[in-house]
């Protein structure tokens, strides 16, 4: 465990390698287009029409969801680091890739949680935001949308392996796909034209939206964590079982 | 020496860009429609989430669903046209210096400014979202009841190219970085660009003009489809005139060839250490 941990701290400080001062255009960014964002929901949510959520529950999810992107839709170098030809590399040291993987990932949220997180978490009040989770389970769904978050990921990574070359499109069609049907963007309740009914039950609804649902208490704890373990349990053992088969399928061209 | 640049030279610049592109297309098909769906699924998740928006709450701020459709139709032509201009990293300049590969460009006997306008140019596996932009333009003109006359359409491809010119020069600005510090801001164009892509969709009608004008200013995102769309549409925002985005170009471009020279200058004397003697890159 303390090689990971280890390994986590590395990632954590290799963000910060050119100085935090080249972080700042992206928590600039961040907060820039969350306030935006909470002004559009405040100006449509005051429309009057009826969504099942109150102003101050979708100010919540938004405040939230943007706190905790990184956890939400979790992205891994993995794909990236494929074609780059940096993926070979953890094959090379005396720790499991998946492992490796993880800890990297996890270490290298840690400086954007410090630098945006932590202080947008402290100026919510300010923004008439209540950061104070309606459910006790809130803890327990995010773990398990962040370890779904893995599942998914380890399987683009291997459809990366599959189709070769193609990592960029992949990751672009991916971050498309996640961000409209896991609710993190627009509550997945919120859609129009039966939409939410029909994406209620897929497995990109148990990472982000479902956290979020529950800590602003617009969702059954009971359902949301029993989709949310199902899809664990039919994602995490498919993930592996890919994963096993495509490592000796790897190509990389680096650069 | 580089050649005198003519319109005519340059056509056939674009014309050879687009040769190559073409050629892409036939002899990697799947690969370059697999790019192209990308393109097309990347922005539609994007402008798709805000006009779901409207469409439930019947309108954002004052702006009907129709209105909203409008504005993401002008967002899907912007992406469409980078896209198809913009291909080669010609737009996210500070890859290229980044990486210190400006000086590549110096040895093809063209101006850098000809290159750069015309090798990025991919008319064939970039004009997905166009396409796009244009159906999505001809269903929200149609559902608006606008009369089309020669005057609008100019209009339209006046704003249209000068919502191109604030996002190049943007990206050249904050691309000069990459002159001083190359490593580091190898990616910046990609933050300034893609960081505030989403940004830009947001329809800022409704909200207090204490958010509006920094956002018309400051950090100009209201200028890549919420203010030319209800220009277009015959209501510039804040009452303040549709040339506006125009003047906004005008001053930002004027600002970016200053600092963008200074760093070129600056590059041409130091170099880059990027790449080690045996062709990789650090």
């Amino acid at each position: 465990m303390w090689k990971y941990l280890k390994t986590a701290h590395l990632a954590a400080l290799e963000k910060t390698n050119g100085g935090i001062i080249y972080l700042f255009p992206d928590v600039l960014i961040k907060f820039f287009t969350l306030i935006p964002l909470i002004f559009l929901w405040r100006v449509v949510m005051t429309s009057g029409v009826q969504v099942g959520m109150s102003l101050q529950q979708m100010l919540s999810y938004t405040v939230l969801s943007a706190l905790l992107s990184d956890l939400l839709a979790v992205k891994t170098p993995a794909s990236g680091w494929l074609s780059e030809g940096v993926l070979l590399k953890l094959y090379g040291r005396p720790l499991s890739v998946l492992g490796q993987l993880t800890a990297l990932t996890v270490g290298g949220w840690l400086p954007m949680l410090l630098l945006f997180s932590l202080p947008m978490a402290l100026m919510a009040p300010l923004l008439g935001v209540r950061l104070t989770p309606a459910t006790p389970y809130f803890g327990i769904s995010l773990a398990l949308c962040v370890s779904l978050g893995f599942a998914v990921d380890v399987l683009f990574a291997c459809l990366s392996i599959k189709l070769r070359n193609m990592s960029w499109l992949i990751g672009r069609i991916r971050v498309a796909i996640v961000s409209l049907l896991s609710g993190t963007v627009i509550p997945i309740r919120l859609l129009p034209f039966g939409i939410a009914e029909a994406l209620r039950y897929q497995p990109f609804a148990s990472l982000g939206g479902a956290p979020l649902s529950l800590f602003v208490g617009a969702a059954d704890a009971g359902e949301t964590l029993l989709l949310q373990i199902l899809w664990n349990l039919i994602l995490w053992p498919f993930a592996l079982l890919v994963f096993k088969r495509s490592q000796e399928g790897m190509v990389s061209y680096g650069g | 020496m580089a050649a005198k640049t003519t319109l005519r030279r340059i056509m056939r610049l674009f014309g050879i860009s687009a040769k190559m592109d073409l050629a892409w297309l036939m002899r990697d098909t799947m690969y370059a429609l697999a790019g192209i769906t990308a393109d097309m699924i990347g922005n539609l998740s994007v402008v798709s989430g805000v006009l779901l928006i409207s469409v439930r709450f019947g309108g954002i701020g004052g702006m009907s669903a129709d209105e909203v459709l409008f504005m993401m139709a002008y967002s899907t032509l912007i992406t469409g046209l980078f896209i198809v201009f913009g291909a080669s990293n010609n737009i996210h300049i500070s890859r290229i210096i980044g990486r210190g590969q400006l000086e590549h460009f110096f040895i093809q006997p063209l101006s850098l400014k000809t290159q750069l306008i015309t090798y990025g140019f991919c008319p064939f596996t970039g004009g997905g979202n166009l396409l796009v932009g244009l159906i999505l333009l001809i269903i929200a003109i149609q559902r608006l009841g606008l009369t089309l006359s020669v005057g609008w359409i100019l209009a339209l491809s006046g704003h249209l190219l000068t919502t191109m010119v604030i996002i190049v020069a943007r990206s050249y600005l904050a691309s000069t970085l990459a002159f001083y510090a190359p490593v580091a801001a190898e990616e910046i164009s990609s933050t300034v660009i893609e960081g505030t892509w989403l940004l830009s969709t947001f329809p800022l009608s409704g909200m207090p003009a204490a958010l509006q004008v920094p956002l018309l200013t400051i950090l100009p995102e209201g200028l890549m489809a919420w203010f030319p769309a209800l220009s277009l549409l015959g209501k510039p925002p804040l009452g303040w005139s549709a040339a506006y985005p125009m003047l906004f170009a005008l001053i930002l471009t004027l600002i970016t060839s200053y600092f963008f020279r200074k760093g070129l200058n600056y590059y041409v004397r130091k170099g880059s250490n990027r790449y080690v003697p045996y062709g990789f890159r650090r």
